[in-house]
């Protein structure tokens, strides 16, 4: 961090210009002797990254900073935003409540909606990574040629705008729509699919399969097959393989799949709203009621709060385990 | 000048253990080599495997019969599992593909085959605007974020160790944290640097979160591609903004039409950030589409849901083309 904010502020002089006006006569020469100091060729000036870092600065870690901020201020009389006065009365509302009388009592209401989204997002985790593994080691074993379309059509979904693929299931799961068809059909009546949290997870599901198989698939796609054979040779049965050789290759595809499915999971919004209709309340519909509705800002900075600290927990665990499992997987291999 | 040669062409790989070239005969003698060498370069020395024990295939006799049994490719249920997850993700859009040809009034009563209500989305007014809006974001921000990510990668290599992994850290950041949180945040935040919602904000939230999908593919290349072609450059005389922008830019090209395509798709596409920064002008589609959903199901719904999906297979296939280009 120190060295980064050193190249921000500039103490640290680009090295290049130095060594450039040393020599300016014999400029060839000097681009060899300082390959390792000067910049090298065909790259640009450290000064080039300034825009991405201001960019990131401004509208990431200031709309971070300000959200931590503001759930730990006070609620204004009416209507949203806050007011600058310190107040942890936020978190206070997270687990409890003050009745009229101001009593404080427990309130397990919050808690239940972070409940409702970690288990939603902990199946949907669980799910994407049990099939991202058979269809990437499916599309791992594949012809290169093949294996570019299959992957080319994992992409497609994942390209696709979140608010069409939701869309796409209400349609199915809608009263007239070919699921109730059928079970008209075949006599069992018509069912209520839609606005359930079973839609809601398939939602889920559906939507984060993609992001479970890439990881998945570079992690298998780079495996030595011929491991594969070894064992057999060696007189491993197929379970063995899998679990010992298989399974290890897949490791760091695992803890990217969780990583990339369980974050915005945890804090989905589009698919419990349009799926899950009224019945599926998760942290990120809380969070984004708190900002329009209800009108709460503290408390909805407070919950998202909570959900940035889950997702920094999560990023170190799988860095840390990343890191683990790529070892591991290097030994196997 | 011969040393100045060497230095090239050696320059990339100079950290790279020693490789010693040698004919083999026999596979003790091979075994000693290795031994030798190891021995007298104190463990950090690589022995290249002959050519011909490179190329060698297993012999048939070797594979045992039960191997072949065992062939992983029937491992029981992997391709049916495989084929299901294909279908579990292909025939719901197939579903709102196929309905878009409906001509009746309902989305879910199929009445026969009509373009009626794709004439009908190109009549509507509100999903127009809503469409010209969205493109008016997405190009604005697709070129910002493609000038900031190409010069931040090029840059990148310069910065120092630290300072590049936070700089990235900085810039990915807004790929893991939930997206509902980075759109209330953002929406706190320019209320509090005193922007009203409108056109500015949502350009550039959605420059800041495009980065990272332009930063993606140009990394990937960057990797690829051989640094002696830069040198090259130099050593023919071009200063290093000519060296950028004849030899680097170019041979990056598709990465970075690649990273552009993508980050105008993502542009296009947001739903959640954009939705706490817009304000009455500046509804975009998806926040069109979204509001129609919610009063419920209408087949013009179908139909721009097909021409997004479109979107999404033509920018798929297009940058899918050029990052396996093999040709450089």
């Amino acid at each position: 961090m120190s060295e980064h904010t050193a190249t921000l502020d500039g103490e640290k002089p680009p090295i290049t210009d130095t060594s450039h006006h040393t020599t300016p006569t014999n400029r060839r020469r000097h681009t060899l002797f300082a390959a390792a100091n000067r910049i090298k060729p065909g790259m640009l000036s450290h000064w080039y990254a300034i825009p991405a870092i201001i960019v990131g600065l401004l509208f990431t870690l200031g709309p971070i900073c300000v959200i931590v901020a503001f759930s730990f201020m006070s609620q204004p009389e009416v209507g949203g935003g806050v007011v600058y006065k310190f107040s942890t009365n936020a978190y206070k509302k997270l687990l409890f409540t003050t009745d009229f009388l101001g009593r404080t009592s427990f309130d397990p209401r919050y808690l239940k909606v972070f409940g409702t989204s970690l288990w939603q997002a902990l199946i949907t985790t669980f799910v994407c990574i049990v099939l991202s593994f058979f269809i990437a080691l499916w599309m791992s074993l594949r012809k290169p040629s093949t294996q570019r379309l299959l992957v080319l059509l994992i992409n497609i979904p994942f390209w696709t705008n979140l608010i069409v693929r939701t869309y796409a299931w209400m349609l199915i799961l809608n009263e007239n729509g070919p699921i109730n068809g059928f079970l008209k059909f075949i006599g069992v009546g018509s069912k209520q699919l839609l606005y359930t949290s079973g839609a809601s997870l398939i939602g889920l599901i559906f939507t984060f399969l993609p992001f479970a198989i890439m990881p998945m698939y570079s992690a298998l796609s780079g495996f030595d097959f011929r491991l594969v054979e070894a064992a057999y040779d060696l007189g491993a049965r197929k379970l063995t393989v899998m679990r010992r050789i298989i399974l290890r290759a897949a490791k760091p595809g695992v803890t990217s799949a969780i990583a990339l499915c369980f974050i915005p999971a945890f804090g989905s919004y589009v698919q419990p709203v349009l799926l899950g209709g009224g019945r599926v309340l998760m942290v990120g519909n809380l969070i984004a009621s708190q900002f329009s509705d209800a009108r709460n800002w503290p408390f909805g900075a407070a919950l998202s709060t909570v959900i940035l600290l889950v997702t920094l927990l999560c990023g170190v665990a799988a860095s840390i385990g990343g890191g683990k499992a790529a070892r591991d997987a290097g030994m196997a291999v | 000048m011969s040393d100045k040669q060497d230095n090239v062409t050696s320059s990339s790989e100079a950290s790279e253990p020693q490789i010693i070239h040698m004919d083999y005969g026999t596979a003790t003698e091979f075994g000693a080599i290795v031994e030798r060498t190891i021995d007298e370069r104190g463990g950090n020395a690589a022995v290249q495997m002959p050519q011909w024990l490179e190329d060698k295939q297993p012999d048939r006799a070797l594979s045992t019969r039960r191997s072949g049994r065992n062939r992983l490719k029937t491992f029981p249920g992997v391709a049916f599992i495989s084929v299901l997850v294909i279908l579990f993700l292909y025939l719901p859009m197939l579903m709102v593909v196929g309905f878009s040809f409906n001509g009746g009034r309902q989305a879910l009563l199929w009445k026969g085959f009509s373009f009626s209500w794709y004439g009908k989305v190109f009549h509507d007014p509100a999903i127009i605007s809503a469409t010209l809006t969205s493109l008016e974001i997405a190009v604005i921000a697709m070129v910002l974020s493609t000038v900031i990510g190409v010069m931040f990668v090029l840059a990148a290599d310069q910065m120092s160790h630290a300072g590049s992994a936070v700089a990235s850290w900085l810039i990915n950041a807004s790929l893991i944290i939930p997206e509902v949180v980075l759109g209330v945040a953002t929406m706190g935040f320019i209320r509090m640097i005193g922007l009203k919602p409108g056109m500015l904000p949502l350009i550039l939230a959605h420059t800041t979160f495009c980065v990272p999908f332009v930063v993606m593919p140009l990394r990937a290349r960057l990797q690829t591609i051989d640094t002696s072609c830069f040198e090259a450059a130099v050593d023919l005389g071009a200063s290093p903004l000519v060296t950028v922008r004849r030899v680097t830019l170019p041979l990056l090209t598709p990465a970075i039409v690649s990273g552009a395509l993508m980050a105008f798709v993502i542009s296009m596409d947001d739903f959640m950030i954009s939705n706490f920064l817009t304000s009455a002008g500046t509804t975009t589609l998806p926040i069109y589409i979204f509001s129609l959903i919610r009063k419920g199901v209408n087949p013009s719904i179908n139909v721009v849901a097909t021409l997004l999906l479109l979107l999404a297979v033509i920018v798929t296939v297009v940058s899918s083309v050029l990052t396996n280009r093999k040709d450089d």
